[in-house]
């Protein structure tokens, strides 16, 4: 460490004096004794002190930091930038705290411009700037940086960390630690409160290994099994000076791929079958998604998606999705997807999971079904399973392809692409009609269905480019027939591991990624969901964000009032009080109130289906203008 | 198999079946909202109703019926109307209050509980019922709904 940099005065002989200074600007007698007491016998009694006075009133803004005494002209933290912006992070989001002033300094006026790749985006809350990583990652497939204040930010932040984790999303965390400043704000081992459901962590000692340690929690965030990772960096190595430090030369991870032999099998089986099918999973980032498309149009198979379900899946539209021609398909592939013969899945999280879950804590599902631990196919049988990243090996295969093709099978392809396409146009209008005949019931009711709440924004959004950014499971789930989902955000899916709060700032982690690239983000937002942080409502006005939100206020946390009305009825006690503890009544909220306080344009609530329409229109264009907008809608309860 | 892990079985089952697509782990079936039921009609029963519909209001909403049933019986889990059912006659909808032989599962259920006599009287049952049948369907002609008209079209004229 650069201890030779400092002056004589050390930093815990700046904090003494600045705390003795102010105390007299404060001089309260209890201001006084605290000083005493923090500088008597609190860590002989083998107890942390409590913050004094003094510490509090400045982490509250109330008195000016001591003067800086020496220069440093090349802070540890402008390097720390620099490497952040060679692994191309866009943003940051935090919620600020002194354990990482040093980085916040640099983040806001170092580089040229300063404040970009990251930008520094404030959250209200941790938990909403980890919330934002995770939605911005699932749009994007790569991360973006949270920054968390030491102990308490990472506290704040852990139920949206280990819902990144469950959903197998990258995200790259930095916390603070100012062993100097308030005792309670450090720990020994920071990062041990959420080592159970993080992937990597590191606390480096030195400058150096900081660098190196930032660019590996990267690495280790985006290969498979991903999840969110977190390097833990002192202040002081912030702060010190650095004139001989660099940033380490950057490589790349190496994902798992799967071996030229089978690659060769593959190609050969794809190739050979009469009516090879391919099932498509979650893959990692939009390039994946591009080479499933290019395999699938190589062998003409028809395919499968998930992208009614959850993003970076093969195109909803695209001719080939879809039953196909003939549903016996004779050799089917899956891309982290089950199928019958072979499939080629990313490793679990399981193991990593259980070597780092050292407090034994155990949580459920983590080998199971939700992280990729092969969940069976849908009726069928499972083939052989490759553990190997589809999406590198997909390369590996259609150079395969390539090469093995003839002449021969490329008419036969073609032929069998066209007869798939044409069944597949088929299988869908049938299906629209079904759909669009049942979401009839109830359309012209009071108040809205929320199948018009869907099918009436359709038409607004169909020729943008747009992502649906919240979960859409309580609110009907239309999009799924409704919506044409063909891009790899075109919808974003679930939670993670079903926690509440996540909409909002899931939905402003999209729209940081649509900002830039001319795209607009829809969160229909249930109002248990919003009512956890709502201050992202603020972060998305003040970085002019390109977010409708459209409420599906359903006046409860709906959910769980079903649940306790069951409960009571079948105990004989009737359902009349179930409505204590799960709905919000008494009184109702005003969400376009809500997002007005929060600076945001809005409106509602409207409750007469005739008028939702205009308010819909109102919002995208709000929004096309880079205005984000709620509109309050009450709705059926599902 | 004792009686116990049994039960818990028949839970886990009902968890399964149930919930799942509520735990937002699973694929979306979108049955939920704005009827996963074709609005296709059964005729309204005309058997007599002898309730209060202004009191049956205020109990469809303070018992919750709604939750499931929507605000005007066509969305939600179980929409019924066009469908009716158990609501054919006053005293069918009673006796299906009554006799609904559900036992508490351990997992959370969504299904619909019994409503014994303690917990509903028979006179707010009928009240009830008398609301239900101020019940008509809203759905327009597929024309009239020109936003899922237009769906439909959308999808007829996509280039194969
Ligand atoms: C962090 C967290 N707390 C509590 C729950 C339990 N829970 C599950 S669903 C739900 C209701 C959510 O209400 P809302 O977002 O309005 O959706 P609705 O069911 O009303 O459509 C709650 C509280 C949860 N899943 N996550
Ligand atoms: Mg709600």
């Amino acid at each position: 460490m650069a201890k030779s940099q400092k002056t004589s005065v050390g930093r815990r002989g700046f904090l003494k004096g600045a705390a003795t200074g102010a105390a007299a600007l404060v001089s309260t007698p209890l201001a006084e004794a605290q000083t005493q007491r923090n500088g008597g016998s609190a860590a002989a009694d083998g107890g942390a002190s409590a913050p004094t006075e003094t510490q509090l009133a400045r982490e509250s803004g109330n008195i000016r930091p001591p003067v800086a005494v020496r220069k440093i002209t090349r802070p540890g933290s402008d390097l720390m930038v620099q490497t952040l912006k060679e692994l191309g992070i866009e943003y940051a989001a935090a919620n600020p705290g002194s354990s990482f002033e040093g980085l916040q300094e640099s983040l806001i006026n170092y580089g040229n411009p300063p404040n970009q790749m990251p930008e520094f985006i404030t959250a209200l809350h941790e938990e909403s700037a980890v919330t934002m990583a995770h939605g911005y990652a699932k749009a994007e497939g790569k991360p973006m940086l949270a920054l968390l204040h030491g102990t308490i930010g990472i506290q704040h932040a852990a139920m949206s960390i280990y819902q990144a984790y469950y959903d197998r999303v990258p995200i790259l965390m930095i916390a603070g630690n100012d062993p100097d400043f308030i005792a309670a704000h450090t720990a020994h081992d920071m990062a041990g409160m959420v080592r159970s459901f993080t992937k990597w962590d590191a606390e480096p000692k030195t400058l150096d290994e900081a660098l190196v340690a930032i660019q590996r929690a990267y690495n280790e965030a985006i290969t498979p099994p991903m999840a969110p990772t977190l390097v833990v960096l002192g202040s002081e190595i912030q702060k010190d000076n650095a004139p001989n430090s660099k940033v380490p030369a950057y490589r790349p991870p190496e994902f798992p791929v799967i071996d030229a032999t089978r690659a060769k099998e593959i190609a050969n089986s794809l190739l050979g079958a009469q009516n090879p099918r391919i099932a498509v999973g979650r893959l990692r980032t939009p390039e994946g998604v591009q080479r499933a498309v290019e395999l699938a149009e190589l062998v003409g198979a028809c395919t499968s998606t998930t992208a009614t379900n959850g993003p970076m899946s093969f195109p909803q539209r695209h001719p080939l999705c879809g039953p196909g021609a003939d549903t016996n398909y004779d050799y089917t592939l899956g891309l982290e997807a089950p199928a019958a013969q072979v499939f080629i899945q990313g490793p679990a999280l399981g193991p990593i999971a259980s070597s780092r879950d050292t407090g034994n804590i155990g949580f459920g599902g983590i080998n199971g079904a939700g992280l990729g631990g092969g969940r069976g196919a849908r009726g069928g049988p499972v083939g052989t399973r490759i553990e190997a990243d589809a999406e590198a090996s997909l390369p590996v295969i259609i150079n395969e392809v390539k090469r093995q093709i003839t002449s021969d099978q490329k008419g036969r392809i073609q032929e069998r692409a066209a007869k798939n396409a044409g069944a597949n146009h088929e299988a869908h209008v049938t299906a629209v009609a079904q759909a669009v005949e049942a979401k009839r019931a109830g359309w012209n009711g009071t108040p809205i269905s929320t199948a018009r709440l869907y099918a009436e924004l359709w038409p607004l959004i169909k020729n943008e480019d747009w992502c649906l950014s919240s979960p859409s499971n309580f609110s009907g789930g239309h999009n799924a027939q409704l919506w044409d989902h063909n891009r790899p955000y075109s919808y974003l899916g679930g939670q993670g591991a079903g926690g509440m709060g996540y909409g909002a700032p899931a939905s402003v982690g999209a729209a940081l990624a649509a900002r830039a690239r001319n795209r607009i983000v829809v969160n229909i937002q249930t109002d248990g969901d919003l009512n956890y942080a709502p201050g992202v409502l603020w972060t998305a006005v003040h970085h002019k964000l390109p977010m409708l939100t459209v409420m599906h206020n359903n006046r409860a946390w709906h959910q769980e009032y079903m649940f306790i009305e069951y409960m009571a009825g079948v105990r004989g006690r009737g359902a009349d009080r179930a409505h204590i503890g799960s709905t919000l009544r008494d009184p109702y909220l005003d969400y376009a109130k809500m997002a007005a306080g929060y600076g945001m344009a809005s409106e509602g609530p409207i409750t007469e289906p005739a008028k939702l329409s205009a308010a819909l229109k109102r919002g995208v264009a709000s929004v096309k203008r880079g205005e984000p907008y709620l509109i309050d809608v009450l709705t059926q309860p599902r | 198999m004792n009686c116990h892990l049994k039960s818990r079985l028949q839970a886990a089952a009902i968890l399964i079946g149930l919930l799942s697509p509520l735990m937002m782990l699973d694929a979306q079936e979108g049955a939920r909202g704005g009827g996963g039921v074709s609005p296709k009609n059964v005729p309204a029963p005309t058997s007599p109703v002898t309730g209060n519909p202004t009191a049956g209001k205020q109990l469809y909403y303070s018992f919750g019926c709604y939750a499931c049933h929507g605000y005007n019986g066509e969305t939600g889990a179980r929409a019924f109307v066009g469908r009716w059912g158990n609501l054919a006659t006053e005293q069918s909808f009673i006796t299906f209050l009554r006799g609904r032989a559900n036992i508490a599962p351990i997992p959370p259920s969504t299904s619909m509980p019994n409503f014994s006599e303690s917990s509903m009287s028979d006179k707010q049952a009928k009240d009830i019922y008398a609301y239900i049948r101020t019940f008509k369907s809203t759905a327009p002609d597929l024309k009239d709904a020109s936003a899922l008209n237009a769906i439909l079209e959308a999808a007829r004229q996509e280039k194969k």
